[in-house]
């Protein structure tokens, strides 16, 4: 028991990694997105072609919910040119309830697990 | 303005909600002519797709006069009536480069509950809930449409709103179904489920060559309309559907099996007891009864085409039969995008028509007793489109 309890617990990768639409060398050299750059400065970085001309892998050491949507907004820019939104959108009423968790439940549905 | 909100579970209120803006620089208003109701907004309205919120607006299946564009925005104009495709694309993403348009990378803000239940998450959609994006829909006055540019299609000028409101999910959806399928010359076909996306995965098989479309369905009226298309139909409840369709193929089975019924499928018997007792205590997601049907009926080394809806888990999933019958799954939700512009074009032809599975034109203010109508499929109710311009108790055009 004590080993199947053990085993039922893999090690998690710590690197979180998207696919770019983009030149790896448009993300390394130095005029690379000044986006990219920040998130360098506080995370390792991994940046190398995907296969089947796919374009660029991204991989991001230690990335928790902030970092990961920062992430996803760089690809974003990176392949449309922005980063959609969808706060400030049309509403009903919301009820006691979904007002005092509305932030929680758009974090938990935004960030994602890792 | 005036908008169709969900405000719990089977409750939908119209509510006075501010006007949408322009949030991107890619972004349209799009005043709206026409909205129709979908057979996957009663998975919202019957509670069975998580994280909707009371005020939500609903709809996504729409048309409308484009009447303001961020400055991003290159191809539409203000002015333009506009049919918009119900799954938003980004356009500039590899899985929307290479038209599988509902895996878009880039326009569900808000993954996390997908990447949970399914690994990735897909693209967003109008008015169907926070996991598909949080964008609000089109039972209203005016939405807010991102990346107009790729989303919006130009309505030919003969093409009527009560069919081009359907270019933006039944037509092309019915039409992905046969696709997926590579329905061809001399195949039989059945579709399982006879509303619109069903009609219209029975039409798109017969313009693909298939020799015989069997419907399958248990109301007379929707039978009656697919019997109209030039199909053959299977009432349900009156006939045992595996030994009729080996019947009707001389025991080979149908080449493609077309689902377009989803996770609240319908059924007789003892498995019917079973998925609606293991749905309602949560011990399943989706009620797998059409699907398993699809998969046993279909031939050797056939196709399975899953349009219907489903969220996660069906149970009693037939892998045997899949894997030993060498079957070929697919399924996803509409890429729009490859079919909307062709289907437009064919409307304007007059070459298909859409505008039957229209059968209950009312008001926006009409909105909850259109739901009504419609999850109880009473008074021959197909599709209940609500257009906001018409006043309430008179009937649209």
């Amino acid at each position: 028991m004590a080993r199947l309890a053990r085993e039922a617990k893999p090690e998690e990768t710590t690197w979180y990694a998207v696919t770019v639409r983009a030149d790896p060398a448009e993300l390394t050299g130095p005029d690379r997105p000044a986006a990219l750059a920040l998130l360098a400065e506080r995370h390792e970085l991994r940046i190398t072609p995907a296969p089947g001309g796919r374009g660029s892998e991204i991989a991001v050491r230690d990335a928790g919910g902030d970092t990961r949507e920062e992430v996803r907004a760089i690809k974003q820019v990176l392949e449309t040119g922005e980063a959609l939104v969808v706060e400030g959108q049309p509403e009903g009423h919301r009820t006691l309830l979904g007002r005092a968790g509305g932030p929680a439940f758009r974090q938990l549905t935004r960030r994602g697990p890792r | 303005m005036k908008a169709l909100c969900w405000t719990g579970v089977n409750e939908v209120s119209v509510e006075e909600v501010p006007d949408p803006a322009i949030l991107n620089r890619q972004d349209a208003v799009i005043k709206v002519i026409a909205s129709s109701v979908c057979g996957s907004d009663l998975h919202l309205l019957d509670g069975y797709v998580p994280t909707m919120a009371a005020g939500d607006v609903l709809g996504h299946e729409f048309v409308g006069e484009v009447v303001e564009v961020g400055p991003d925005v290159r191809e539409r104009r203000v002015g333009e009536r506009v049919t918009v495709c119900s799954i938003i694309g980004c356009g500039g993403c590899h899985y929307c480069k290479q038209g599988l348009w509902s895996l878009c990378d880039n326009t569900n803000p808000n993954p996390g509950f997908l990447e949970k239940l399914n690994g990735h998450a897909t693209a967003g959609i109008f008015g169907y809930s926070h996991a598909m994006g949080g964008f609000a829909g089109s039972h209203a006055e005016y939405v807010r449409v991102p990346y107009a540019d790729v989303n919006a299609f130009p309505v030919p000028d003969g093409v009527p709103d009560a069919g081009a409101v359907f270019a933006s999910d039944a037509v092309p959806t019915g039409w992905m179904g046969a696709d997926l399928g590579e329905v061809g010359p001399g195949d039989v076909v059945a579709v399982w489920g006879c509303g619109g996306v069903g009609q219209m995965a029975a039409l798109a098989s017969l313009r693909m060559g298939a020799e015989r479309v069997i419907a399958i369905d248990r109301f007379p009226e929707r039978l009656a309309m697919a019997a109209a298309v030039g199909a053959e139909t299977l009432d349900y409840e009156r006939v045992d559907v595996l030994d009729a369709l080996k019947e009707l193929t001389g025991g080979r089975g149908p080449d493609v099996c077309i689902e377009a019924v989803g996770m609240e499928s319908h059924g007789t018997g003892a498995q019917y007891a079973y998925d609606r007792a293991k749905q309602a205590l949560r011990l399943e997601t989706d009620r797998g009864l059409s699907l398993r049907q699809a998969i046993h009926a279909c031939r050797k080394g056939g196709t399975v085409s899953v349009l219907g809806v489903f969220l996660g888990l069906v149970d009693k999933f037939p892998m045997g039969a899949v894997m030993n019958k060498g079957l070929t799954l697919r399924g996803a939700q509409q890429h729009g995008h490859r079919y909307i512009p062709m289907i437009l074009d064919l409307m304007s032809r007059g070459e298909i028509d859409a505008s039957p599975l229209l059968t209950h034109p009312l008001s926006l203010e009409d909105g909850p007793k259109g739901y009504e109508l419609f999850k109880r499929k009473e008074d021959g109710c197909v599709r209940a489109v609500f257009h906001p311009d018409v006043r309430p108790g008179t009937e649209a055009p």
